[in-house]
């Protein structure tokens, strides 16, 4: 599995080239965000690691000028403490957030997380119905697209399955440390917003095309998608 | 409400003991010193001046109407072979300002009119030999003496003007002295006043600057203007640049740890990955060993992201993102995991009060700083440790423990940075040293307080107070 990992310490790149090497992924590694963004943009990856302090192009105008076009898993690095990076990776659509520096059992639970989504899905896929249909949203999960009167949403793939996993149980309560567990691959940690943050991206996707509420919010408990009128 | 009460106190303070103020021991010495000085000269002066009276030689059109008034009354005296009387009582003098014809005898005095029983007219005789004065006492003025020879004898013609007030120079002078000592003392008051206030007014500013820089604001500066070139101004400057210095030193001192762990970072990750890799590989008995790095590492790290958060924090750089949240749902989850902590050391922590209030906060922080204040607690509580929730106007949250307390002189210590009650830095009580730090200063950003205190009967209390939301 292909993995690219843009981050300006070349000493780590090499080093956790290395180590997931030997997990079985193939990392290719640069060091500023320009050629970054143009790898990202050319090659189809499994997975970018991707940190926030380049030189030439920081992480989150790589992020932003990558989603533009492609919906790339992405694993933000960022430094412990700065909530505010974190908030906003998550904003511009990033799917998770590691603080550095990491433990590398984390790192490759994440990764991991993230990328045994996309076989396991597909194998899902024969077992559960292709196609499903909720209070004017469709799903097509061989696609793996969401769609709304034919206008496909462009959600990145965390978010997805955030929403999947919020369809399938349609009208129950799915709590934040459930979402977490089943979509991010970790438990959630405590006073962590990103189940939120995603959350949110998904409501500012859907409200471009459709109106009124469907995932609404249940204080501190978790999040419901409603079924219908 | 006990800071008002305490500015209060301050603010009157001045009047308990003035001793202790400089503004009061200048400014009664100036006083006193020109109201000394006064009281001598108006003294020295009353002695020297027995009456009330002063003269002034008579010049101009006045004395030459004087003159010619006494000639007329010569003339028709000796020509027309009249009394004095009769002369005086003739219209055309009679009608005039008071006429007074002074003789060798006091008797034989005579006037034109009626004289007022308060005008003593005696007191003119001593101007009987001078050339025309004008004469200002008291009650009235005196312009004369012209000379007057009639067959009844010899007399001294003077006109009398009892209306008039005397100029401004002679109207001091013939005040009464009660009148003079109260100018006096008041034209003195005011002056030392001004004086002092002069004086005093920079080095109170002086004064409240350094209070400020000392307890930690360093942006404290004394208001001097530029313009003020004697010592005081010298010295206002000399501390204000002196201030500068302090804040450049400090501020570069903090960013240095700030920019030592952020730089730290880099090579703890590597390092973190490193040992990663090699866990991989090792053999069983060098496992442990990498378990031991691995740990520390994390120690490490635990207190580089401390650090930075604590110097965040004290450069008020941290973004807080400030959410509506209620204060029991972050109560629960610290009380949670403190209850586990509490339990696996034998001890008991009990909650009591109620925290169902929304107020606005980070909540990451203001857990971090309940989670450092309860752990605290919980590592030097003997069995105990109470944990108090309660708001009306704000909300106030009480930490208590049972333990052996600190020293007072520490107190106010603790919540510095690595600061360790012992001075053996006994690692063994595990922590990075910044938790207290990290609460204070986490609980100051959201404009609350916290206090440490002794109970009476042993054990450390932590009070903490937060805002509630403004409606």
């Amino acid at each position: 599995m292909k993995l690219l990992m843009i981050d300006d310490d070349t000493g780590l790149c090499e080093l956790l080239t290395e180590y997931l090497a030997a997990q079985g992924f193939d990392v290719q590694s640069v060091h500023d965000g320009e050629q970054g963004l143009k790898l990202a943009l050319s090659n189809d990856y499994a997975l970018i690691l991707l940190d926030v302090m380049l030189p030439t192009l920081d992480g989150f105008e790589v992020l932003k000028q990558l989603r533009q076009t492609k919906l790339t898993p992405v694993i933000m690095l960022t430094a412990k403490g700065e909530d505010f990076d974190r908030i906003f990776g998550l904003e511009l659509g990033a799917d998770d957030y590691i603080p550095k520096p990491f433990n590398h059992r984390e790192l490759l639970a994440r990764v991991k997380a993230i990328t045994r989504r996309i076989e396991h899905i597909n194998s899902l896929n024969v077992a559960t119905p292709s196609k499903m249909n909720i209070n004017g949203i469709t799903v097509n999960l061989a696609a793996r697209e969401a769609a709304i009167n034919e206008h496909t949403l462009t959600l990145t793939g965390t978010e997805y399955e955030v929403l999947v996993l919020l369809i399938k149980n349609a009208g129950e309560v799915v709590s934040k440390e459930q979402i977490s567990e089943e979509v991010l691959g970790r438990r959630l940690a405590s006073f962590d917003r990103s189940i939120d943050m995603h959350v949110s991206n998904i409501r500012k996707k859907i409200a471009e095309h459709i109106h009124g509420e469907r995932i609404k919010t249940m204080r501190g408990t978790g999040y419901v998608f409603i079924q219908g009128e | 409400m006990s800071s008002s009460k305490v500015s209060n106190k301050h603010y009157f303070a001045w009047l308990k003991h003035p001793r202790h103020y400089l503004f009061f021991k200048i400014f009664i010495w100036f006083w006193l010193t020109i109201t000394g000085t006064v009281a001598a000269l108006i003294f020295l002066s009353n002695i020297t001046a027995i009456n009330a009276v002063s003269t002034e030689p008579l010049r101009g059109p006045m004395k030459k109407n004087l003159i010619y008034t006494a000639k007329s009354i010569e003339r028709s005296a000796t020509k027309h072979k009249r009394t004095l009387a009769d002369v005086l009582s003739h219209p055309r003098l009679s009608k005039r300002k008071i006429l007074f014809l002074g003789a060798a005898q006091p008797e034989d005095a005579l006037s034109n009119k009626e004289i007022p029983a308060e005008i003593d007219l005696n007191l003119l005789s001593f101007s009987q030999n001078l050339a025309p004065q004008v004469i200002f006492t008291e009650k009235y003025q005196a312009f004369g003496p012209v000379n007057i020879s009639v067959p009844e004898g010899q007399f001294y013609l003077y006109e009398i003007d009892i209306n008039h007030q005397p100029p401004l120079l002679m109207r001091f002078k013939l005040m009464p002295n009660w009148m003079k000592v109260l100018v006096a003392i008041f034209a003195s008051l005011i002056l030392s006043f001004i004086f002092s206030r002069n004086l005093i007014a920079p080095i109170n500013s002086l004064k409240k600057a350094a209070i400020k820089l000392s307890s930690g604001d360093l942006s404290a500066r004394v208001a001097i203007p530029a313009s003020r070139k004697d010592e005081l101004g010298v010295l206002g400057r000399d501390f204000n640049s002196m201030a500068n210095q302090l804040e450049q030193l400090i501020s570069a001192q903090k960013r240095l740890l700030a920019d030592i762990s952020h730089e730290l970072r880099s090579p703890l990750t590597r390092l973190k990955m490193a040992t990663g890799l090699a866990q991989m590989q090792a053999n069983e008995a060098s496992q442990s060993y990498l378990l031991r790095i691995e740990k520390e590492a994390n120690q490490l790290d635990k207190m580089i992201a401390d650090v930075l958060q604590v110097s965040r924090l004290e450069a008020q750089s941290q973004t807080l993102s400030l959410q509506k949240q209620s204060l029991k749902d972050i109560v629960e989850h610290v009380l949670n995991d403190a209850q586990f902590e509490a339990k696996q050391n034998t001890k008991t922590l009990t909650f009591s009060g109620n925290a169902d209030v929304m107020l606005s906060c980070d909540e990451s922080l203001i857990a971090s700083a309940l989670e450092n204040l309860l752990r605290n607690a919980i590592k030097y509580a003997h069995s105990n440790i109470s944990f108090n929730v309660h708001y009306n106007n704000q909300i106030y949250i009480e930490i208590c423990d049972d333990g052996p307390g600190v020293p007072n002189e520490q107190l106010s210590k603790l919540c510095e940075p690595f600061f360790r009650q012992s001075d053996a830095r006994d690692r063994v009580s595990g922590g990075t040293g910044l938790g207290l730090a990290i609460a204070k200063n986490a609980i100051i950003a959201h404009g609350g307080s916290l206090a440490l205190s002794n109970k009476e009967k042993g054990g450390l209390c932590a009070n903490i107070t937060l805002p509630l939301i403004k409606e």
